[in-house]
């Protein structure tokens, strides 16, 4: 269960203040495909950052599974993205330099898994994103879609409680796009993962249980 | 912690392989080349302090020296004093020496040194001055020639002497010697010497017999006895059995005996090595750093990547500190055959100073020791940019 109480986010641009969250609230429970919409800044990335623990409000409170992760530090922050969460960034966010399979690898390493354990893991979640025969290619080697279905194999290879999205499909193919959308859909199902996604697609809200959307740094809808 | 050190080096090895080489390669050759300095300087440094050495031994003081107590002016009996240094076990040779202040002239040119008399057949048993005669020949017993260092001769054109000098006299010229005790003499030059040392150089020598002659009497008194110990033998301990032998005077081994400036020298080369090998760490420090921090800038992204992903400020850190540990190992390795090479052309081509031919002195211990130095500048530079990388908020650095 997430809880997000009061959440407000004020940036300084220049002289000026730039409210990005005005007083946000709303509980997403366990197991939900949450979408989260809204016009170019209305909030919804700023909001998925702040439950996604990417950054901190300026105030309120965001309560993951009865902790409050807005108090926090840095490192235990970091320890927490680990454990509880699952990232997809709308730029795939792949380590250049590392194969489809290590980059995959790589949250379950920093977790100390042995290395029997991450190979098989590996390997069936680059098989569930169909990309097995592709596990040593480096991202350079890949389509954007490829890309971004490393980047969702690699956000759930540690079994995240919740599955953070960031405009997953914004630089796919509608084919691509839909691609994902229905393996989020067989994730959530499946595995009862939550799962919130930022999309301002009006074609992506079917597949949502619900939407949450944004105006102003305010929720209009939930 | 030896999890998250895997994943340092996991990383690290990836960016090693996969990135760009020839950035790469030119970090392990600035390394290389850092070390090669650190090393080289201090190795003639060296070299230079052993020929300081291997001078003051071999010319000026032998292993070991017998000299006045400070409130006497010369050594007593000193026959008695030979014949007992000599059953020494330990001991090769003795030879005493006795200097006098005098006046030496030619050619209306003018020095004014001490004229050290010995007995020749000891003293080629304990210095090597009658291997550096360049004209003419060493003293005979009995002698009545006199033994010249070269800057005693000199030279015709007096820019090129480093101290007063004769002006340049030849074997078979006359010089004209007045003795401390007013006695005047000419000597008919038997040989002249260079040895490179300017201690030794700067010496001039008489037979003991003609000494006798300059005294009127028969002379039993030395300023000094220099000793040479037989090879291996530990000085320290031959300076013991001499004191238990009954040597009441000052024994004193070599590094004892080195003159006052001789020590600060060294002194002043161990500075001038440890400014050196300062201003190398810093050099490297620097350029390290900066490849570094425009590393770190340009994966700023990538970093903010592996934070978002839950990956630790102190692995990602690690990442690159084994990066650069890395390119100090291959640096360092490259460093020493570098090093080696220089070894190998320098013993055969030993550097020319005008004090004498140095050839640079390697050893094991300061390239370790240097190496140690490195890895910590190296590992420091490498830390510092990605510290501030990493103290970066997340979303601030996954922008780039």
């Amino acid at each position: 269960m997430i809880e997000v109480a009061d959440l407000t986010k004020t940036y300084r641009m220049g002289d000026v203040l730039v409210h990005a969250l005005n007083g946000v609230s709303v509980t997403i429970a366990e197991g939900e495909f949450i979408g989260i919409t809204g016009a170019s800044g209305s909030g919804k990335s700023t909001l998925l950052h702040m439950i996604g623990l990417l950054d901190l409000p300026t105030s309120g409170s965001v309560t993951i599974s009865g902790e409050d992760v807005t108090s926090l530090s840095e490192y235990e922050r970091t320890l927490f993205r680990l454990e509880w969460l699952g990232y997809v960034f709308q730029e795939y966010a792949l380590m250049h330099d590392l194969t489809a399979f290590e980059n995959v690898a790589l949250p379950m390493m920093a977790r100390g898994v042995p290395e029997d354990e991450i190979r098989d893991r590996v390997l069936h979640m680059l098989d569930q994103v169909g990309l097995r025969a592709r596990a040593d290619h480096l991202p350079k080697e890949l389509s954007g879609g490829e890309q971004q279905r490393v980047a969702i194999a690699r956000g759930l290879v540690n079994d995240p409680g919740i599955l953070i999205a960031d405009e997953p499909c914004a630089n796919l193919d509608s084919e691509n796009s839909k691609a994902v959308l229905d393996l989020f859909a067989e994730i959530n199902r499946e595995r009862g993962q939550t799962v919130l996604m930022v999309s301002h697609e009006e074609w992506h809200m079917p597949y949502f249980d619900r939407v949450i959307r944004l105006k102003d740094g305010k929720i209009v809808e939930r | 912690m030896l999890s998250g050190a895997r994943v340092s080096i996991f990383l690290a090895s990836r960016a090693i392989l996969r990135g760009g080489k020839v950035g790469t390669f030119l970090n392990i050759l600035i390394i290389a080349m850092v070390f090669t300095n650190m090393i080289l300087l201090s190795a003639i440094i060296g070299g230079a302090v052993n020929l300081f050495h291997d001078q003051t031994i071999d010319y000026v003081t032998s292993d070991i020296v017998i000299r006045p107590e400070r409130d006497e002016r010369t050594l007593f009996h000193v026959d008695e004093l030979l014949d007992r240094v000599n059953r020494v076990p330990g001991v090769a040779r003795a030879s005493a020496r006795y200097s006098t202040g005098a006046t030496l002239s030619h050619k209306g040119s003018m020095v004014s040194i001490p004229i050290t008399a010995f007995n020749p057949r000891d003293e080629v048993e304990v210095t090597k001055i009658h291997e550096h005669i360049i004209e003419g020949d060493f003293l005979s017993p009995a002698d009545d020639g006199i033994l010249l260092g070269q800057f005693v001769a000199g030279f015709e054109d007096s820019g090129m002497d480093f101290f007063e000098s004769l002006g340049g006299v030849r074997v078979g010229d006359s010089v004209e010697v007045m003795f401390a005790n007013g006695v005047g003499k000419t000597y008919r030059v038997k040989g002249i010497f260079s040895t490179k040392s300017y201690q030794a150089d700067y010496m001039a020598f008489i037979s003991w017999e003609e000494m006798d002659a300059v005294l009127g009497a028969r002379n039993t008194d030395a300023t000094e006895v220099l000793i040479r110990a037989q090879s291996g033998e530990d000085l320290d301990l031959v300076k013991l059995r001499l004191l238990r032998f009954g040597v009441q005077e000052r024994v004193e081994t070599w590094e004892e005996a080195m003159t006052q400036v001789i020590a600060d020298s060294m002194e002043t080369f161990s500075i001038i090595d440890r400014i050196s090998l300062a201003v190398s760490l810093i050099i490297a420090i620097v350029v390290i750093g900066i490849v570094f921090t425009i590393k770190t800038i340009n994966q700023r992204r990538q970093i903010g990547i592996q934070k978002a992903i839950g990956i630790s400020n102190r692995i990602i850190i690690g990442s690159y500190v084994a990066q650069v540990l890395f390119i100090w190992l291959f640096g360092s390795l490259s460093g020493m055959v570098v090093v080696n090479l220089l070894l190998f052309y320098f013993t055969a081509n030993p550097l020319e100073f005008p004090d004498g031919d140095v050839v640079p002195v390697f050893e094991m211990a300061t390239m370790l020791e240097n190496a140690a130095w490195l890895a910590a500048a190296s590992a420091l530079a490498g830390f510092l940019p990605a510290w501030r990388i990493t103290r970066e908020n997340t979303l601030d650095a996954m922008r780039g």
